[in-house]
This record gives C-alpha cells, structure tokens and sequence, in this order.
C-alpha cells in the first residue's frame, strides 16, 4: 500500500465512502505517518500517538477537522523534520510495479458522482480529497480537474463551492516567511493554481466575497499573486457591474410571454409604449380531433408610433418583417416589425399649426439661450431615413398566419391597416431593416396576389399579398 | 498542468484581445516599405509551418501596378506638403480650432469597407465567422457572422470564440504611419443598431516600447438591439488601459494625439450569429464632459 501517494490508487471500497469515514487502509498509512511525527515531535511514549491514531481510526465525521487542526499544528512546528521524511521515489517506484495504470483525478469525479450531478456530490468529492491525505497530496492536480468539471455539475456560478475548493489548499505552507520567499515566487505551482480558481470566478462574473479573502491570506499570505488577482477582482468588477445601460437580469423570466414584453420594451425605446398580448399560447383541439398548439403573440406600439400610422398614405404598402434576432445574454429571441417605406419628398406634408394651440409657449425658438454661436451639435453626415417603424411583435412561431392575427389585432386601434396592403417579408439570417432597394436575390418578380387557403380576415378589405422573397418596390434610392 | 504549458495559454479571456496582425497579404508593389526586421514578424498560428521565403523574395515587380503607386504615393506626399500652409492637418485655423464634430468613418461606398480589417478566431484554429458588407441602404457596414465559443484543440489554447473588426492604419505618403490626432475632442460617438451583444471599442495609439505594442485601450459598448439607430457616446476619459485582453494596473487616459486604430469585438461567449450595423463613427467635444479620467490610480503595493 502505497504512503506516499494515496491518490494515484483508487480503492475498491472508494465508491462506498459513507459519511465522509474514511477508509481503514489510507488511515492505517496515515496513522502510520502521525506516529512517527507524534513520536518525534512530541518526544512522548507511544500511547498518546496510538490515542492519537485511534482517535483518528474511529473519528466519525464530527471530529477530524479539530483533530486534522492540531495534527497539523504540531506538523508545521518545525521544519527541521522535513528532512528526514524518507525519499518518495522508492515510494513511487513500488506503485507503479502494483498498477500500471495512471488514474487521473477526473475519474475521482466520474467514480464518486457517477449517477447525479448535483452541488451536494461535489462537495463530497471534495470532501472526500481532503480527508483522503492529511498533506493533501495532488491537491493542484484535483483542484485544476475540479475546475473543469465544474460546469458538469453545475456549480459553476456558485461561490461557495469556489470556497470549498480554496480550502483544498493546505493552509500556511505556502506563506512566504521572510522579504527573499517573497521575492521568489514562493510556491509558483501553487500560486498559478490559485490564480485560476480566481480567474475562472472571473470568467463567470462571480464576486469573492470576505471568506475568500480569509482563505487567500491563509493559503498564500498577503503578497502573493492570488491576493493581487482577487485585489484585482474588488477593484474592477464593482466599477463595471452596472455599465450597462440596457440591463438584463441574469435569470430570464421563464415564460415566453413574459420574455417577450421584456424584450419589446427594451426595443421599443419610449416609455410610452404600451405592450399587448394578443394570443396567449394554448392548445386547441382542430374539428377532426388534432390538437394544435398556437403560440403566443405579443405586441408593442407607442403612441408616437400609433400617430405615424395614422398619417401613412393608405395607398402605400406596409411591411411585415421579420424576424430579427435580438440577444439576451445567452438566448435569442426574434421579433418582427411593421414598417413603411419613407416618404418621398414630393408627399410629404407640412403640419399646418394647430390653432387651438397653447399661447403661453411660442413654436419656435429663435435662439438657444444655453448655446455659444459657434456650437454645432450635430455631425455632418445625411440623415439616415429607413421609414417609420409602426409596431413590433413577438411571436414563437412566425409564419403567415399568426402575423395577420397581430396586425388584425393592430388593426383595432389603427383603422387605416384595413385600407393599405401588407407585405410579408419574412426570411431568415443576417437580416437589416430593408431600406427601399432590395436584396440582391429578387430578380424580377411577378407578384401573385393570392389568398392562399388562410382565414380570410374579418373586416379587412385589403388584399394580402404573400411573397417570401422581397420584391423590387418603388426602387427610390435614399 | 505544468507551469511551463500555463505560460503558453492564448490569451483570450474576458476581456478578449484583440487579434494581432492584419489577416491581408503583404503589399506587393515596387515600393513597399521594408518593415523593421523583429524576429517574431506576422503572426504564426500555433501549429502552422513557418514560411521559408527570404526577404527580397517577397518582392513582386509589376511594371502598372508600380506606375499606379508611384502616382498615389506622389500625390499623398503633394497633399502632405501643400496642407500645411492651409493650416493644422489641412484645415484652416479658425475652422481647427472651434470644431466640434469630426466624422472619422463613414461608409458611403464599398471604398470604405476597404479601410477595415475582420478576424475571428478562425486564425487560431477556432470556428468563428465573421463578413462585413454595405448596407442595404448603402449608407451603413453590416458586420455578420456567427460566434463559436469551442476552443482549437491544438492542446493550448483554453478559451475561444471571438470575432473583431479593425479599422487599418492610416498611411501617408510612402507607407509611412500616419496617426490620428484626436486632441481637441473628449468623446467618440458612434451610431450603431446592433442585436442587443455586448460589444468592446479597442483604441489603439502610437506606442514607443516594444513591450507596449499590444496596448489597448476598451471600453464596453452595449447595443440595445431593435430596429431603431443607437447613439452611443463614449468618453475618452472612460477608456482603461488594457494589454492582450488583460486589464492592466497601471491604468493612465488615453493619449489622443496619436491613435491608430480603433477596433470593435465581439466575445460574449454566447454561441451563435451575430449582427452590427455602424452607420458612421465621429469624435465630438463635449464641454459638459470635465472628467479627465475616470478609474484612480492605486498604489503599486497596496495594502491588503
């Protein structure tokens, strides 16, 4: 039985760890290991290194941490007795005659955790470790396998299983004692090891908080790199967690249509803007018996969107386009657009004043008092015109169907939607608003109106026209 | 894992890098300009076969290709000499003095889309896209492609999947760098309509050392998504100092009077197609702005 290195063998009984007791094997070499020391150290007769060790042989899981604690006390008393350890080589030699085999420390993992997953298997894998080997042999090794199956068990993002594992560390082995420990990198290994436990809390966005401070002046002392990584983390991250000026939260809500109302006033960019849900999702059962599940439509229109409606020439079309892709962290969702071409100069309209107006206030303003006169605020490129955008919407399923009951929905408060055609321009991929020229695919395209088998719309007396491809419109270039 | 591998980890991180080298072909014409002889040269992707071709090997003469540059490179050279007596940077004083709005990129033609460079990951093994086009509209650069966050197996790299646009260097006459001079403005303003991704703006400036080659100055830049334009201003004094993705310690402003490129990336680790639309980037002289810098300076041994 191997002393030196308990973690390159795995026992058979290792599946069965029960209560964290360890097994009697790895604490006989243990024992063993303490006697010695007990017997050097202490400089008494062996009956307190045999309480000792039996203290140890029957110590349920309620009392090694404090037995561990004092053994450890009295084992970094002095390093004088470093010396005399017996060279591991002879040790490893034996090892690798008993099994040939190189077991790394992931299989701890698959062997320990092998039905379920969960944080309460992890912490017995590391809990398992730590009670394995009082030196805590291969602990950067186990600690750097912990880190990438972490993901697997799904506590990723949870920052006290990071603490658990910073208490693999032995404490205060690898704290420089004098200014040329310092100097020297003192424990490179292991400083690297705990400079990526904190890195991969970096990756993750998770904030150390005072526990992990406590366990980073203990492991390594407060000059080492760990302590400047996590110094690091308190000082960037609080100053880049609210720079986002559109947030999402980090748990998204779980139904869709919460989703979505979430996601269309965020697009919407006007706090007036009211959200409408114009179907729920639910199922229905067809006459011949199949049931059919219809999604969830959920709309948004501002009132400035509503006026610009109302004001579109009824003999031009609108558009139906979609759908675009709008991230949320890691989901996307997509959405579809009413739109209308911009108005060529020639149509459009000055607003005559209203003259019911307020006469507190004039209409215009002739000099912006807070201004110098060389101040120009705007820059010197052309106005992008792409044309009124008039409502946005959300739907799981995009086809033909479920964006006519939107804009039939639409169509309640914006009668003039009954009167101008509607054009569906629904492709996927990379897609930008499109402006008045087209996509390169459309060639020329003869424009078939036809209903083809839809519920015909109730009260609407406009023709839809479907077409998958965008057809050439007026061709006006902007 | 050994400490010697750990050294040769990719840098890619949170804050990913950005890539360092020009994916195009070395210019070919007769007068291309040797570049100062390092022994590193253009990036080698880890695992690639180094190219064997002695310098003046790389040299292609053309008889028209020559002609053309040699007219081009006349010409910057003439514009560079007669601007001076218009004014500072070829205009006039007065206008120099109080302007407030300068648009350094727009994108009214294919022409501009040449004054940018794309990389993804792709370069070093991973499966990232990205393509820049023009707008349907013509007035804007559409950035496209997809975000693959599955690192090489090449056995080093760790982490992966990001894609960037930069914009070139901006060359006088000969080849010679030519910076931009940025002095009297205090924000860059952009116009953007992305799809809700959290993108990071890289300033690059004229560095001395050697070792501050790869030093960049970012800042985050959060589209909203949707179908309406974003204007995004961002402050110079809000740009922290970060090199090969790694945020630095010693953090000091930007210095804008000679920067280089700017640079925009994408690694939000979220697998997937992405979508930007830049209508144009300018730098505005906000006078309500006084903030020099906006992150302190801490000691080099601070306390714990």
């Amino acid at each position: 039985m191997s002393r030196y290195c308990p973690c390159h063998v795995i026992f058979p009984s290792a599946v069965l760890f029960p209560d964290g007791q360890c097994d009697g094997s790895t604490m006989k070499s243990t024992r063993c290991l303490l006697q010695l020391q007990c017997l050097r150290l202490l400089g008494r007769s062996g009956r307190p290194a045999v309480q000792h060790g039996a203290l140890l042989q029957s110590a349920s899981s309620s009392q090694p941490s404090v037995l561990q604690n004092k053994v450890l006390r009295h084992f970094h008393g002095s390093s004088a007795f470093a010396k005399n350890r017996p060279v591991p080589g002879q040790f490893h030699e034996d090892d690798k005659k008993r099994d040939k085999s190189l077991v790394a420390h992931d299989d701890l993992f698959e062997q320990l955790a092998k039905d379920v997953k969960t944080k309460a298997t992890f912490n017995k894998v590391i809990e398992v470790f730590t009670k394995k080997d009082i030196r805590r042999r291969g602990h950067v090794e186990f600690i750097y396998a912990a880190l990438k199956k972490m993901p697997e068990f799904g506590v990723e993002r949870d920052l006290a299983v990071y603490n658990k594992l910073l208490d693999v560390f032995p404490k205060e082995v690898f704290v420089p004692r004098n200014f040329i420990q310092r100097m020297f990198n003192h424990y490179p290994r292991q400083q690297e090891c705990g400079v990526q436990v904190l890195e991969q809390m970096e990756n993750y966005g998770i904030m150390p908080n005072i526990e992990t401070k406590v366990l980073l002046v203990q492991i390594f002392g407060e000059k080492g790199h760990p302590m400047r990584k996590y110094q690091r983390l308190m000082y960037w991250f609080p100053k880049f967690k609210n720079v986002n000026p559109f947030p999402v939260p980090k748990q998204l809500p779980e139904d869709p249509v919460d989703i979505a109302r979430f996601s269309l006033t965020r697009i919407a960019n006007d706090l007036d803007a009211k959200v409408t849900v114009y179907q729920l999702p639910h199922t229905d059962v067809t006459e011949s018996g199949a049931e059919i599940t219809l999604p969830h439509i959920v709309g948004i229109q501002s009132p400035s969107q509503m006026e610009l409606l109302a004001k579109h020439n009824p003999n031009r079309p609108v558009f139906v386009e979609g759908p675009f892709p709008l991230w949320l962290r890691k989901t996307c969702v997509y959405y579809y657009i009413l739109r209308a071409d911009p108005t060529p100069p020639e149509e459009k309209v000055e607003e005559p004043y209203d003259p019911e107006r307020c006469l507190d206030y004039p209409l215009q303003l002739d000099l912006d008092l807070d201004r110098d006169f060389g101040d120009e605020e705007s820059f010197d490129v052309e106005d992008l015109d792409e044309g009124p955008v008039f409502a946005m919407c959300m739907t799981s399923r995009g086809d033909q169907a479920t964006l006519n009951q939107w804009i039939s929905g639409l169509q309640e408060n914006n009668p003039i939607l009954g009167q101008a055609p509607t054009l569906f321009r629904l492709d996927s991929g990379p897609r930008e608003l499109q402006g008045v020229a087209d996509s390169e695919s459309s060639h020329s395209h003869q424009p078939h109106p036809e209903t083809q088998g839809q519920e015909p719309l109730s009260g609407e007396e406009a023709e839809v026209i479907v077409e998958e491809e965008p057809r050439r419109s007026q061709g006006m270039k902007q | 894992m050994s400490l010697q591998k750990m050294t040769r980890l990719r840098p890619v991180r949170l804050l990913s890098s950005i890539h360092q080298q020009q994916l195009l072909l070395p210019s070919t014409t007769a007068l291309s300009v040797p570049r100062r002889s390092v022994i590193q040269g253009e990036y080698r992707r880890p695992g690639q076969p180094r190219e064997n071709k002695l310098p003046w090997q790389k040299i292609n003469f053309d008889f028209s290709k020559g002609l053309q540059g040699i007219k081009k490179h006349f010409a910057l050279l003439k514009k560079e000499f007669f601007d001076r007596w218009v004014g500072p940077q070829g205009k006039p004083i007065l206008e120099h003095m109080l302007e407030q709005n300068r648009v350094i990129w727009e994108f009214r033609g294919p022409e501009c889309l040449e004054q940018w460079t794309l990389s993804s990951d792709r370069e070093i093994g991973g499966q990232s896209e990205i393509y820049l086009k023009l707008g349907k509209n013509t007035n804007t650069c559409f950035l496209y492609g997809t975000l693959s966050s599955v690192p090489p197996r090449d056995g080093e790299t760790r982490y992966s999947g990001y894609c960037t646009m930069r914009s070139k260097q901006p060359l006088a006459a000969f080849d010679r760098k030519e910076h931009y001079d940025w002095t009297s403005f205090n924000t860059l303003h952009l116009r953007v309509r992305g799809d809700g991704r959290p993108w990071m703006i890289n300033l690059a400036a004229e560095t001395y050392f050697s070792h501050q080659k790869d030093d960049i100055y970012s800042y985050f830049l959060y589209t909203r998504g949707g179908p309406y334009w974003q204007d995004v201003k961002i402050p110079f004094s809000k740009f922290f100092l970060t090199h090969r993705g790694r945020i630095q310690d010693d953090q000091h402003p930007v210095w804008l009077d000679k920067v280089n490129t700017i640079g925009f990336t994408l690694g939000d680790k979220a697998d997937g197609p992405f979508q930007l639309e830049i209508d144009f980037i300018g730098v505005c002289k906000d006078y309500a702005h006084t903030e020099e810098f906006a992150y302190e300076v801490y000691k080099r041994n601070p306390e714990v």
